[in-house]
């Protein structure tokens, strides 16, 4: 299961020596299997909600509910892939992928076969034993994604993870991304900054006002998949997405 | 490229060979000043027959490696808790920075006075001289670890000892080769200086009993040696480690 509930995330940021409000009550709710964008502008603290929910930054006020239970610290429950993947580089594709589960004292044989799988799912299978900086920065994000994917977590959390990708392997990635979310039924929070992507991906897009941000519009995204960034028929979301993100008020 | 490199290195000794030959036959200085290359080989072939010289550079390694282990296993710890432990950093890594200025020799009196003239002293000696090295670059490695490393074995479930062994080290070992590099220069200066004052066996040792016994051609011929010896362990042992970890880690 996984159903994860923010409530009332409060978060100061330290900004020239004084604190600055940056999250001023996020209240979300993503229920199990749900796939949900957060859109923002920039500034908004939108990755830095991304961290409390992976439970790597203590929020000021509000709690984070994992099915119902309060969460505290980090872990593997809840796995996150980051803007830049955070690979480790002196280890293989192969090991990096296997890391948690040895970290969870898997023994080796099992842990290669579910390494395999997902190796195979995101067609690394050739580079299991390459570095990564032989690899290209999409193939690297398609590690991070197996890295995450091995650790079977109950929400997978990601930050930006296309953002450094030429438009070509983006397009691929948003569609394989989709169909892994169909095949694995995880529950995904995938924060963003690009509103075609965020129309392609979400059955949901939260759109965060400025700071300090709360939760400004929550939109679903009722159109069949996979989806593609080109169909025409996504427009009308992203429109609906640009007016909600214009909409903010005074700052 | 490469043979053409190697021709210049053997040209350019050989040039130097032939111009100390050629000074020695000019008869500037006496031969108790100033000895030949044949008597510098002469010199280094009697201690090779006699056995003396592998009995002396066996002492100065074994004395150098277990020296150089204990600097490196505690300076490797001290600089991880430095690097991780700011109340550890404030107070004993300001203490670090005074200590390494000390140079190792200057630890030879105390040496003496504690453990007497024996092994233990001379490896203090070589261990302490070496372990700031060390330190301060694990400190460093650690500090610039990039910390979404961190946070993602954090995230995936590691913690303690864990995340020392799988990130902490792995991540700042190229730092840390550094420090094992300049760690192993003052090992070795440490350990010939302190055999040269404790006169107890080793390379050190041999070099002073050129001096006591006035045999110039002696004391050149150790201090070819540790030369020697210094340029095999720099050239095949640090700079392979250090190729091979760069290289791995996409550093090169």
């Amino acid at each position: 299961m996984g159903k994860i509930e923010a409530k009332n995330i409060i978060k100061y940021f330290q900004h020239d020596g004084k604190p600055l409000k940056a999250i001023g009550g996020v209240n979300l709710t993503v229920d199990d299997g749900e796939f949900v964008c957060i859109v923002g502008p920039s500034g908004c603290g939108k990755s830095t909600f991304l961290r409390i929910l992976a439970g790597l930054e203590k929020p000021d006020d509000g709690e984070v509910l994992l099915d119902g239970k309060k969460l505290v610290n980090t872990g593997p429950d809840r796995i996150m892939v980051f803007q830049e993947g955070a690979l480790f580089p002196w280890l293989t594709v192969e090991d990096n992928v296997e890391y948690g589960l040895k970290v969870a004292g898997i023994p080796e044989n099992e842990r290669h076969d579910i390494s395999k799988r997902y190796l195979d799912m995101m067609q690394l299978s050739q580079f299991a034993n390459s570095y990564t900086y032989q690899l290209s920065t999409g193939m690297k994000q398609r590690v991070a994604i197996a890295r995450a994917l091995v650790m079977d977590p109950d929400v997978l959390l990601m930050d930006e993870p296309f953002a450094a990708l030429d438009s070509q392997t983006r397009d691929l990635l948003l569609v394989e991304m989709q169909m892994i979310w169909q095949k694995t039924k995880k529950t995904i929070i995938f924060v963003t900054h690009n509103v075609p992507e965020a129309a392609v991906l979400g059955s949901r897009v939260a759109v965060f006002s400025h700071r300090p941000s709360v939760v400004k519009k929550s939109l679903d995204i009722d159109y069949k998949r996979p989806r593609v960034a080109e169909d025409e028929n996504l427009g009308k979301f992203e429109k609906q997405i640009l007016a909600a993100l214009r909409h903010q008020g005074p700052k | 490229m490469k043979a053409n490199l190697l021709g210049k290195k053997i040209g350019f000794y050989v040039l130097i060979i032939i111009v100390w030959q050629g000074i020695d036959s000019a008869e500037i200085w006496p031969d108790n000043i100033f000895p030949s290359p044949i008597e510098v080989g002469e010199d280094l072939l009697y201690g090779i027959s006699d056995g003396s010289l592998f009995y002396g550079i066996g002492t100065s390694m074994w004395r150098l490696v277990i020296g150089l282990s204990i600097a490196i296993g505690g300076g490797m710890l001290l600089g991880i808790f430095m690097a991780r432990v700011e109340t550890v950093n404030q107070t004993i890594g300001s203490l670090v920075l005074g200590l390494q200025s000390i140079p190792s020799v200057a630890w030879v009196p105390l040496a003496i006075l504690w453990f007497g003239l024996s092994d233990s002293g001379i490896i203090f000696v070589t261990a302490i001289g070496a372990i700031f090295a060390v330190t301060i670059n694990t400190y460093t490695g650690v500090k610039n670890i990039d910390p979404s490393f961190i946070e993602a074995a954090r995230n995936m479930g590691a913690k303690g000892g864990q995340l020392v062994t799988t990130i902490l080290i792995p991540a700042a070992f190229p730092y840390m080769i550094s420090g094992f590099k300049q760690g192993w220069a003052f090992a070795w200066r440490g350990v010939i200086g302190a055999e040269l004052l404790f006169s107890f066996l080793g390379l050190g040792f041999l070099l002073n009993v050129g001096r006591q016994l006035n045999d110039v051609s002696q004391v050149i011929a150790m201090m070819l040696v540790i030369m020697g010896i210094g340029i095999l362990i720099d050239g095949f042992v640090f700079k392979k480690l250090e190729d091979k970890v760069m290289t791995k880690w996409g550093l090169r």
